[in-house]
């Protein structure tokens, strides 16, 4: 079966013709919808290079039927500049200058993004670190990710 | 052409009836699919009809006089961060947070990690400890058993095949902890697990074991070895000693016998310090 699918796709309306009940969300953006920005690393829920927004929560692509977000308000790196808390996210990365390859900077921005959204700017940066748990990088070490999450947090009261 | 076809039923009833109208053998149940779309990417699983829960309502969390009842579906991540969680019932709190990442969490689900059943789950230990019932319904009404008969081998449970699991249902709170060892902290597999809590009703410890295959199991005559609310050292001793023996314990990549021999009492005795200590464990 193949049908088409309705969603808010980075703040906008969209339809989609012709999703297959079998398709992933990441198959969907990256080859229907031509939105390179989320990335496949590992395509079995281990790396976070997949990680998108689904109303506002990180989740992996790679891991969910595109039909299962149907109605939903799905958001992409793509869509970062627009959301506050992505934007953010951004900016710091690129102050700091966190990545290397910047193949999995997509994923570190949405989850960090999405952890923003659900703890806040001031929540403890350990939530934050340990909240990347599931995002590897294979450039960095690690050392500039950490100074990016200590730069877009705010020092709590 | 798709693989298989993805059928969302709006109600409980049209869940039931559409499991009825199709074989077992063809279809399968889709919660957050942490587990089933890898099961269907290797072809362990290869439906041809998907029935998604997505519609169904039961991404709840109930306290009924100061117990919990959590919908099949609720995400993990929902109940991580449910405060009240953490503080009645700590072990689950504490397993919760041992499941992969953030963002897998958030697609995860309780009901599908008992369904699924694996050796190596991090939930169903702590289920065991805190004496939690599953609830099924299915085409004649609904039906309840404890996780402990609910389970009957690695990846085997007493799940009819029109039946789906509504919720998981966890009687008093209790003083409780999980501890896993692993080499990686995350993404990896836990070498063994142990669950302990301690029942203010029953005046009596629960331990489990997980990590091993074939099933987490829960350990009475090291429970009850632990005697009261606060054992001393002669009954942590007695405990260890008899946890060290009680459990096929096994070598595999992850571990070899021995130390896991060595773990099991390790991890018995921090977990009951932790648990009464209410520690800041996991
Ligand atoms: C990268 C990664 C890391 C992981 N790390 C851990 C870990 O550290 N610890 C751990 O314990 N697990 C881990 N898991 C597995 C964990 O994600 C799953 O066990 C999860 O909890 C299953 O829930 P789900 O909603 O995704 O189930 P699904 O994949 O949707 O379903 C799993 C099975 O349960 C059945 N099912 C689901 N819901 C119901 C229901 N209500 N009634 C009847 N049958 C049902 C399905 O038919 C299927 O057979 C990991 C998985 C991945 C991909
Ligand atoms: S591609 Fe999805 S987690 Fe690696
Ligand atoms: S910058 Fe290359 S993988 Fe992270």
């Amino acid at each position: 079966m193949s049908r088409p699918i309705e969603l808010r796709l980075n703040g906008r309306p969209a339809t989609i013709p012709d999703v297959p009940d079998d398709e992933r969300l990441l198959d969907t953006l990256r080859w229907r919808l031509d939105l390179k920005g989320t990335k496949e690393g590992c395509r079995t829920g281990g790396c976070g290079a997949c990680t998108v927004l689904v109303d506002g929560r990180s989740i992996l692509a790679c891991l969910a039927l595109t039909r299962e977000v149907e109605g939903t308000a799905v958001t992409t790196i793509e869509g970062s500049a627009s959301d506050p808390d992505l934007a953010r996210v951004r900016a710091a990365f690129e102050k700091v200058g966190a990545l290397q390859c910047g193949y999995c900077t997509p994923g570190f921005v949405m989850t960090l993004g999405g952890l923003l959204k659900e703890i806040g700017r001031s929540a403890p940066i350990d939530q934050f670190l340990r909240g990347l748990d599931g995002n590897l990088c294979r450039c960095t070490g690690y050392a500039s990710i950490v100074r990016a999450v200590a730069e877009m947090r705010e020092p709590g009261p | 052409m798709a693989s298989f076809e993805l059928l969302t039923p709006a109600t409980v009833d049209a869940a039931i009836a559409t499991l009825r109208a199709i074989e077992p053998a063809r279809r399968v149940v889709l919660a957050g699919g942490t587990d089933l779309l890898l099961d269907i990417d290797d072809g362990r699983a290869a439906p041809s009809q998907v029935i998604s829960l997505r519609r169904l309502p039961w991404r709840t969390l109930d306290w009924v006089e100061g117990s919990l009842t959590v919908g099949s579906t609720l995400a993990l991540r929902s109940l991580e961060k449910e405060p009240e969680v953490a503080r009645r019932y700590p072990a689950l709190a504490q397993a919760v947070r041992a499941v992969g990442s953030v963002a897998l969490r958030h697609s995860a689900t309780l009901g599908g990690n008992l369904a699924r059943a694996a050796p190596a789950s991090d939930l169903i230990p702590v289920l065991l400890v805190l004496d939690a019932e599953v609830e099924l319904v299915g085409p004649t009404g609904s039906r309840s058993l404890s996780v402990d008969r609910f389970l009957v081998a690695s990846r085997r449970t007493a799940i009819a095949p029109d039946e789906l699991i509504r919720a998981i249902r966890f009687p008093e709170p209790r003083p409780s902890a999980y501890l896993w060892q692993r080499v990686r902290r995350v993404h990896d597999i836990s070498q063994l697990a142990i669950a302990v809590a301690w029942s203010p009703d029953r005046k009596t410890w629960r331990v489990a074991v997980g990590g091993i295959p074939p099933r987490s199991v829960l350990l009475p005559e090291v429970a009850a070895a632990l005697g009261g609310e606060r054992p001393g050292s002669s009954e942590l001793h007695t405990a260890r000693a008899r946890a060290s023996r009680a459990v096929a314990l096994v070598a595999d990549r992850r571990a070899s016998e021995e130390y896991r021999r060595q773990l099991v009492g390790v991890l018995l005795e921090r977990a009951v310090r932790s648990a009464l200590g209410g520690g800041a464990a996991g």
